[in-house]
């Protein structure tokens, strides 16, 4: 049995304005989950009303709030792998310094990147800025190279918002720009969140996936709306 | 604006990837505009507290989520926190099920091809399109949005029949949809 579409309409209006309640709700709610058509239809309407909440004059709440909510978030993820680790040691303060900073010693004359993501070493020293540019071009600037290893380099990663991270290919362990040609529409950049940088064999990672130690990894701050 | 959407997006971001100074940093620009909405609806600072607790650990688990929803990142979390707020009410101030009629409006329909009408709608276009509604109407449904009155709360508020009310409700909803739906055709 599926609702008209006239009756999935009123109920996800209801829903998304508040006035279904009791069971009716609750049976809406198990529709939702198992149904995708009413699920959208409600998600359409929340994404309609509740903008209407920005008229409501805020109320601070009791910091006892925040005390539990930390404490209900406090183990921290068993499944997430290393890099995504690496990745959380980016702390906000000192990437938005850097940011500023290199965005004022890019080259003058030179358009403003898209985004720009500084990638730190654990150790939260700057080693490598990649910046894309209209209309196709991901410039990788090492700010510090790494001594070099015997057979080893430096492969680029993008870490989508979910998934796998996705090779971009091997960048050069020197002083200079590594260009790497990516439109905005290369499925290896689709929602990209972040860059690392791994160590691995020369020719690349043997699996396709970072299996060397991540050296640096940064996440994506955009420069220009688009 | 668009800049307060973009910082509150990158925190959701990094928060997905675990980072927790970042949530710390979207907890402290939001929550007292979550927590007001939430206290309208369950109108008791307690409820309102395990509302806003529950609502941010479940933003922090669905984090990578939001890439997904077509709305702007306080709505999203809005939405949540609302949620919430009225699952938490249902347990507190349960009504009769007034919406018999309406739910057990129940058709097979599996061979009709669903509407998308997907698109971007934004806080201007919802408040115009609230203008818009007769006085009976927007009262109606303003009355439940922000102060979370179920239908015989409304009837009794407004000193009109349930009947009557449900009616201003549904209309008043079906007319924003068209407006909405108007808006973003033109």
């Amino acid at each position: 049995m599926k609702l008209s579409r006239d009756a999935r309409e009123a109920l996800a209006a209801e829903y998304a304005l508040g006035t279904l309640r009791g069971r009716a709700r609750a049976r809406f709610q198990s529709m939702m989950a198992s149904d995708r058509s009413v699920s959208d239809a409600a998600a359409r309407w929340e994404t309609a009303i509740t903008p209407l909440a920005a008229r409501i004059a805020p109320v601070e709440p009791p910091s006892r709030v925040w005390r539990a909510i930390e404490a209900r978030i406090a183990p921290a993820r068993p499944q997430a792998p290393s890099y995504w680790r690496a990745l959380a040691m980016v702390s906000g303060g000192v990437a938005s310094v850097l940011l500023a900073f290199m965005l004022w010693t890019f080259p003058a004359g030179n358009a403003d990147p898209d985004f720009v993501a500084v990638l730190m070493a654990p150790d939260s020293a700057p080693r490598i800025v990649v910046s894309m540019h209209e209309p196709d071009l991901l410039k990788v600037r090492m700010v510090k190279p790494w001594a070099p290893k015997e057979g080893m380099g430096l492969e680029l990663w993008v870490m989508p918002k979910a998934g796998k991270p996705r090779s971009l290919g091997m960048v050069k362990n020197g002083m200079g720009e590594t260009v790497i040609h990516v439109t905005h529409t290369d499925p290896r950049v689709k929602d990209a969140v972040a860059f690392a940088v791994s160590l691995e064999p020369m020719a690349g990672s043997p699996t396709g996936e970072p299996t060397g130690p991540v050296l640096c990894s940064g996440v994506i701050a955009p420069v220009r709306s688009a | 604006m668009a800049d307060d959407a973009a910082r509150l997006e990158s925190l959701l971001a990094r928060s997905a990837l675990g980072d927790r100074a970042a949530f710390a940093e979207l907890y402290r620009a939001t929550s007292s505009k979550l927590f007001a909405v939430s206290l309208r609806i369950v109108r008791e600072r307690p409820l309102a507290e395990e509302a806003l607790q529950d609502s941010f650990v479940n933003i922090w688990r669905r984090s990578s989520d939001y890439a997904a929803a077509k709305s702007a990142p306080l709505t999203w979390m809005t939405a949540i926190v609302r949620n919430r707020s009225l699952d938490i009410v249902r347990r507190t101030r349960e009504e009769p099920d007034v919406d018999d009629a309406l739910s057990a409006n129940l058709v097979d329909e599996s061979a009709a091809p669903a509407r998308q009408a997907q698109a971007r709608r934004d806080a201007h276009s919802i408040q115009e399109c609230l203008e818009e509604l007769d006085a009976d109407q927007r009262q109606t449904i303003a009355l439940a949005f922000f102060h979370g009155l179920t239908h015989s709360e409304l009837a009794s508020h407004l000193r009109k029949p349930l009947g009557t009310v449900k009616t201003h409700v549904r209309r008043g909803l079906a007319k924003l949809r068209d407006c909405l739906m108007g808006k973003v055709e033109a």
